[in-house]
């Protein structure tokens, strides 16, 4: 386990000069100056950016440049958006949350739907059932996001107003910033309307959170089809029946055990993927997250954002990437062996 | 008589016509590569085949409903739209962007990934273990995420798309094809021709690239419909296709405005879309399938 452990350090200490370095040459890759790219100074006066070229090192050699760029992202310092002029990394702190919320709400929704479906058709292979469960599913990971959003807003929302569709909570509650995290927040206010406000961001996630679900949840049904089908064929499984073990018996206690372990190391992978589609979805449903955000900055040509958005939300998949890994190892000491990343 | 046979001679189908045995006999797959087919034909000749110009507005038709509905007029068959441009003339030049775009945006990245693939695969050591890490840092961002990246650089338009979509999709073919040529050189046929003195990339052109063809076909299906769904997603985001081209996703996005009045300038660039991609993951379900077939036999 230690010798994973370092190994995934290393590939995470290396991931993450990868990632400063692209997000490093972006600000000369992006038109423009490149110390007004990186810093986000737009309206600077000419003794201002002679301060902030000392506080970049621009006259020193680029490799120079690169480490006081890290040191400004240990440090926090992100520069300030080139659009509204105020601070990137608070605005970020701000946002991230959001977005951290509805995406692990997703996740949730896919893998509670989408794992017993997967196991469901293994079960049975090759009839009706599974037949219906896996058309479903390609259509599932078929459709545009963008358009099942619309069609959910229009259905849900308007034609039968059950959900609101736009916003993470209604305006009327008035719920301080603690964690970042809204229902946590909630809980720790001390609002009067507490559960109100509960039910109303409730309500409010519902419908992002199952139109971001939906294509993730049948990669989940796919990927728990495939390994409940491998496991049913293995010979611990024979044993078990030859036992004399009910049928019930056999796939609670030996069959989704070792199914689950298979499934629990692509969730890292898709992660990612249900991050790119809660981008878009944050869109359309005017969800505060970072998604939103960067997409904005780049219609504003707010390099500085883009660049910094770009850096926050590749580490947060990465991290999210590599704690997976984890706990399949935890899980799995098969897992711990000499091999590269997934 | 003649006798065209005259020696009794077994044949060995190659690896992509075994695949293609199995595939002509599985419905769906086929049902999915005639509408492929089609899909390729109407991007190819939608110029000929539209009934009217996709730009050219006609005044005095705004907001034409489809021909069904009891508004509606049989020459403007799915109805137009809010500058009374035909729909279907529209999507229909929208498949030559979108579906059209897409497949030559995977040929273009499956041939620049397959060849930095096989060159990366006779590699070892450092370098090999340094593109290994690389390449997973690069897949480990999302494809979208690095395409509206990639479009913010080089700035929005159609073409810029294309070239952010290529660069997305290179990083998957390098790593399937690196693996599978690491996995068949370890076989003992590739040994033998390296025993028969075989240079390197004779064994890679006339031995190992015949039999990783089709894992690659499966791939580049898998890529085209992640192509057709960028493309369309970027389009609908404004960093896209721009106005007035009748990229689907572009399309969708103008009709937004009058989601209520005229549904069908949103439902129909959906349909498209999902039509298109569920038609492209058809074919590669039914390659999937014949390849696990093949595999078990």
């Amino acid at each position: 386990m230690l010798i994973f452990t370092l190994r995934r350090l290393s590939l995470f200490i290396f991931t993450m000069l990868v990632l400063t370095l692209l997000s490093f040459s972006l600000s000369f890759l992006f038109p423009g100056d490149s110390i007004i790219n990186i810093s986000g100074a737009i309206n600077a006066t000419p003794a201002q950016l002679i301060e902030i070229e000392k506080h970049y090192h621009t006259e020193s050699n680029i490799f120079w440049q690169y480490i006081t760029y890290l040191h400004n992202i240990v440090n926090g310092e992100l520069g300030i958006s080139m659009a509204s002029q105020s601070d990137i990394a608070t605005e970020v702190l701000n946002l991230l949350p959001a977005t951290i919320e509805l995406s692990l709400v997703a996740l949730f929704i896919a893998m509670f739907v989408g794992i017993p479906l997967g196991f469901i058709a293994a079960i049975k292979h090759n009839k009706t059932t599974d037949n219906i469960i896996v058309s479903v599913s390609m259509l599932g990971y078929s459709i545009p996001v963008f358009w099942l959003g619309i069609l959910a807003i229009l259905t849900f929302s308007i034609n039968l107003g059950w959900l609101p569709s736009a916003g993470q909570i209604s305006l009327l509650f008035e719920i301080e910033l603690i964690t970042g995290i809204q229902f946590i927040d909630i809980l720790l206010s001390d609002s009067p309307y507490k559960w109100q406000a509960f039910s109303d961001a409730t309500a409010h996630i519902i419908l992002p959170a199952c139109v971001i679900a939906v294509a993730p949840a049948t990669i989940f049904i796919r990927l728990a089809r495939t390994s409940m089908i491998e496991v049913l064929e293995t010979s611990y499984i024979r044993a078990a029946n030859a036992k004399g073990l009910t049928f019930r018996q056999m796939i609670f206690r030996h069959a989704i055990r070792n199914a689950l372990i298979q499934i629990i190391r692509h969730v890292g992978l898709q992660f990612a993927n249900l991050v790119t589609i809660a981008m878009v979805t944050e869109v359309i449903f005017s969800w505060p997250g970072i998604g939103r955000w960067l997409i904005e900055s780049i219609y504003q040509r707010d390099y500085t954002a883009i660049q910094s958005g770009l850096l926050v939300l590749s580490c947060f998949i990465f991290i999210v990437h590599i704690l997976t890994d984890f706990i399949y190892a935890a899980l799995n000491p098969l897992a711990r062996g000499n091999k590269y990343g997934s | 008589m003649a006798r065209d046979k005259i020696y009794l001679e077994e044949i060995f189908p190659s690896p992509f016509m075994q695949l293609w045995q199995v595939f002509r006999k599985t419905p769906s797959a086929m049902a999915g590569l005639s509408c492929f087919i089609f899909l390729i034909i109407l991007a190819v000749f939608a110029p000929i085949l539209a009934p009217h110009s996709p730009i050219d507005g006609q005044l005095d038709m705004l907001l034409l409903p489809p021909a069904w509905h009891p508004d509606g007029n049989i020459s403007y068959l799915l109805g137009t739209d809010e500058l009374g441009r035909d729909m279907l003339s529209r999507l229909m030049y929208g498949t030559s962007l979108t579906f059209g775009l897409s497949f030559i945006v995977v040929i273009t990245s499956l041939i620049i990934g397959v060849v930095i693939g096989s060159l990366s695969a006779l590699t070892t050591g450092i370098k090999s273990s340094f593109l290994n890490h690389c390449l997973d840092v690069i897949l480990s961002i999302p494809s979208l995420l690095l395409a509206i990246i990639i479009v913010a650089i080089l700035g929005p338009g159609i073409s810029n798309t294309v070239w952010a979509v290529v660069i997305v999709l290179i990083p998957q073919f390098i790593h399937i094809t690196r693996y599978a040529v690491k996995e068949e050189s370890r076989k003992d046929y590739v040994l033998a021709s390296r025993l028969d003195g075989a240079s390197p990339f004779r064994i890679l052109y006339y031995s190992i690239f015949p039999n990783i063809v089709d894992r690659v076909m499966s791939q580049a299906t898998l890529a085209q419909s992640a192509a057709i769904l960028d493309i369309a997603t970027l389009g609908f985001l404004g960093l896209g296709a721009q106005i007035p081209l009748p990229e689907w996703g572009a399309t969708l996005a103008n009709g937004l405005d009058l989601f209520y009045i005229a549904p069908w300038t949103v439902y129909l660039p959906g349909l498209a879309i999902l039509f298109a991609v569920i038609v492209t993951n058809l074919v590669g379900e039914g390659i999937r399938h014949s390849l696990k077939l093949r595999k078990d036999k």
